[in-house]
């Protein structure tokens, strides 16, 4: 019925107008288009494609911001792969990643759940304000209030592991420690964010398909398995992308913390990237490892969603 | 029909983008006017400058000095007040000062942060530069020498170069050119926690006190008192464990004094016997981090540490290390005269604590930073910026300061440390600060060639791998060697 009467509309407004009218007509919606999505064009082309461009350039060159750049065509890329020092950056990285990212979605994801149980309301609100508070405090001002946490001589953290007499640990100044301290700063702070992404598809979930599998008996983990992780799974697929990304570009928090040490143990690529533009003025350089950390953000995000058609499944 | 749609789409699509290319290309062509302007104008003021440059100076010296001078500072404060703006222009009414407030943890990040204002064409005319950076601003070409000023107004600097140790004069020269006037400066003394001293029954060490005097001080106050720590440092390169490097006779590079600067010497330094020997600044141009001399230092500090005897090294500017000692939780520390300020702030009072020499290892030299504001080649009101050097190193305008009214540095002028100064914060032994200079004159600046950003990020990492044990001293040392002689390699020539 809609159909017809849309088909009868349209031949009105043929009769009302000649073919002349209707081009100038779809010239100017488009036009209007246009006009709305320039905003969201000049914006992307001036902070995003144009700066990709400009670094894809810049990484062919030698510059150190104070004589003209020269032209040196790929060698910046054949330096990186054979940097010693820079391939530790993208392996501290990707341990960081997997660790950062599978704390976050497996706490979030609990804290989400712990939510949906009974419990009073001011109780609940209390909590989801609290996971979200840390996302609202600045990177770098929660990384110095950690650094004096985590301090090995002074720090609250060793204080009270000393109450229950476990001897002061190197929280900063050991490599492997100072990763996870770096790893539990950052997962502290972005929690929230991958919270509420968690807690939007926990409280969709249909009351029919639960209460179903209450009916059948399906508890505890194998519920968690096979009921709720499934239907969160859209979700968490968008926090995990999310959670990557940021992960990736991580900087903050071992910058303030440990400037990337002991040694390069918390060495991150932006680090790498800051360090070698910045500090050492090889801006062709820096510009090479951003390009690649591009690449590979964009790889690893385009196969988390290849990979999600055999685990998200969409209502 | 769709296509046709499509077709008219990108056709507009490509006309926005044409029409924004045009926009940008109108506005290079406006930039690229005024920079061909701007040249014009200052090739003319530079063929004025050339023609006349006395004539200038005594225009300069008549308050005729005019335009806008940007000054880039390391601090932590947003919006700075300066009492010394006032004074100037009460004397150059045309020139307004606007500040350039740079926030950083070391200075290395704040040169990094000056580089990219450079980068960004935002270059300051002037920009407070300390020790670690004044050979870097120097060789890169990004400072003016002072030279042809200084030659220019040097009856009016007479009053200056008196009052201050020709050993810091020196230290802000680069092949045989100033750069800079040092305005402040401190040497890595040893303060003392007076409070934990007497706790432990222990008196203030003389000036002439050993590595193993401290050493003994260092372990009565960790086991006669309650502090958890005798002695504590940072990690980072002025202070840290370089001067126990400086008093094993030891360096990170070879040292060496640039020829040149019998200019300066000879017209303000004539009757001075520390100026003796002097060069045009120094050169440090091969790295000898693995030396043995270097080696022990580190090995000494990490033993230190072992025995319990230091907190953990952190990384960064010494806040940390002010907080225990202050707190009485540690008894010495490494510090220059911006201690005292800030310790004050911290609520110690005069007598809680004092300053002695470094102790005597192989030898008692002592190393020291200096600052002061280096004149940008890009600055296009040089007279300006020249006129506002010239005014604030005059001592009364010294005294404006706020860094010297909060006593959170050295004033390197000799008259301005004084007891008046220091009566109200302490030390009460504030004559050590110059007598560091003049009873030690083998005393030097902490190494800084025009390397000095990537070698400090390379020195700290390495320390850092030594004192947490991940590395002993001589393999990481060997490997500080090793990427000091390969950022050389790459960076080419210094001198």
């Amino acid at each position: 019925m809609a159909t017809d009467t849309s088909v009868a509309e349209r031949r009105t407004l043929r009769t009302a107008f000649s073919t002349k009218d209707m081009d100038g007509l779809r010239r100017r919606r488009a036009l209007l288009g246009y006009v709305f999505l320039s905003p969201s064009i000049v914006g992307i082309s001036i902070f995003t494609a144009i700066p990709i461009v400009v670094a894809l350039l810049l990484s062919l060159f030698e510059w150190n911001l104070i004589t003209d750049p020269e032209f040196v065509g790929l060698a910046n890329y054949e330096r990186l792969v054979s940097d010693a020092r820079t391939l530790t950056t993208f392996l501290n990285t990707a341990i960081f990643v997997a660790l950062a990212v599978g704390l976050q979605l497996g706490i979030a994801l609990m804290l989400a759940l712990g939510l949906q149980r009974a419990m009073p309301g001011w109780l609940r609100v209390g909590l989801r304000a609290a996971y979200v508070f840390p996302l609202l405090t600045s990177a770098a001002s929660i990384s110095i209030v950690l650094t004096y946490t985590f301090n090995e001589s002074f720090g609250i953290a060793n204080y009270y592991l000393g109450l229950v007499g476990i001897d002061p640990v190197p929280w900063l100044n050991s490599s492997p420690y100072a990763l996870f301290a770096v790893v539990l700063t950052f997962v502290w702070h972005q929690l929230g964010f991958t919270f509420l992404i968690i807690l939007g598809g926990v409280a969709s979930m249909p009351r029919d398909v639960l209460d179903a599998a209450d009916v059948d008996g399906a508890a505890g983990w194998r519920r968690l398995v096979h009921i709720t992780i499934p239907l969160v799974s859209p979700s968490l697929l968008v926090a995990a992308v999310m959670s990557f990304i940021n992960a990736m570009q991580v900087f903050d928090q071992p910058y303030v913390m440990t400037r990337g040490g002991p040694g390069d143990s918390t060495r991150t690529v932006v680090m790498g990237i800051y360090d070698a533009a910045f500090r050492n003025l090889e801006l062709g350089y820096g510009a090479a490892i951003s390009v690649v950390l591009f690449v590979l953000i964009l790889l690893v995000t385009a196969l988390q969603f290849r990979l999600s058609t055999r685990w998200v499944f969409y209502q | 029909m769709d296509q046709s749609r499509h077709r008219k789409g990108w056709k507009a699509l490509l006309a926005l983008v044409a029409l924004l290319a045009l926009v940008a290309a109108a506005c290079a062509d406006d930039d690229a006017d005024t920079a061909e302007d701007e040249q014009e104008e200052e090739a003319t003021e530079e063929a004025v400058d050339d023609d006349d440059g006395e004539a200038d100076g005594e225009a300069a010296a008549d308050g005729e000095v005019e335009g806008t001078l940007r000054i880039a500072l390391f601090t932590d404060e947003d919006s700075i007040s300066d009492p010394r703006v006032e004074s100037f222009n009460e004397v150059y009414p045309d020139v307004a000062v606007e500040f350039l407030p740079i926030s950083a943890v070391d200075w290395e990040d704040y040169f990094t942060a000056v580089l990219a204002e450079v980068a960004a064409g935002n270059t300051p005319d002037l920009v407070a530069v300390a020790t670690e950076g004044t050979q870097l601003f120097a060789a890169e070409g990004l400072g003016h020498p002072l030279d042809e000023f200084v030659e220019r107004d040097a009856e009016e600097l007479e009053d200056y170069f008196d009052d201050v140790h020709p050993a810091l004069v020196e230290a802000m020269m680069y092949e045989g050119s100033l750069y800079q006037f040092p305005d402040d400066w401190n040497a890595a003394n040893m303060y003392l926690n007076t409070s934990l001293l007497e706790e432990a029954g222990l008196e203030m060490p003389d000036a002439d006190w050993t590595k193993d005097d401290f050493e003994d001080y260092a372990r009565a106050i960790a086991e006669e008192t309650d502090a958890d720590f005798g002695y504590g440092w940072t990690n980072r390169l002025w202070g840290s464990w370089m001067p126990w490097i400086f008093a094993n006779d030891g360096n990170l590079f070879t040292e060496e004094r640039a020829p040149g600067g019998e200019w300066l010497w000879e017209r303000f330094y004539a009757e001075d016997p520390a100026a003796e020997g002097r060069g045009g600044g120094w050169r440090w141009e091969e790295p000898t981090a693995n030396s043995p001399e270097v080696v022990e230092a580190l090995e000494y500090v990490v033993e230190l540490r072992d025995e319990g005897l230091t907190p953990a090294v952190e990384i960064g500017g010494g806040e940390l290390l002010e907080g225990f000692f202050a707190s009485e939780q540690m008894g010495m520390t490494p510090a220059g005269g911006f201690w005292a300020g800030g310790l004050a702030g911290a609520g110690m009072e005069p007598g809680d604590f004092d300053v002695q020499l470094w102790p005597e290892w192989e030898s008692q030299r002592h190393q020291f930073g200096t600052a002061g504001f280096v004149m940008t080649d890009d600055s296009e009101n040089k007279e300006a910026a020249w006129a506002w050097i010239k005014h604030t190193i005059q001592r009364e305008v010294m005294e404006l300061r706020p860094e010297h009214q909060a006593n959170v540095t050295t004033p390197v002028r000799r008259s301005m440390v004084n007891d008046e100064r220091y009566a109200d914060t302490g030390p009460a032994n504030w004559e050590t600060f110059y007598a560091t200079l003049d009873d030690h004159p083998e005393t030097a600046p902490i190494p800084a060639p025009p390397i000095a950003n990537p070698m400090t990020e390379a020195f700290v990492r390495w320390t850092q791998l030594a004192v947490s044990g991940a590395e002993t001293p001589q393999e990481a040392m060997d490997g500080l060697q090793a990427e000091l002689e390969e950022i050389l390699e790459a960076h080419g020539d210094q001198y």
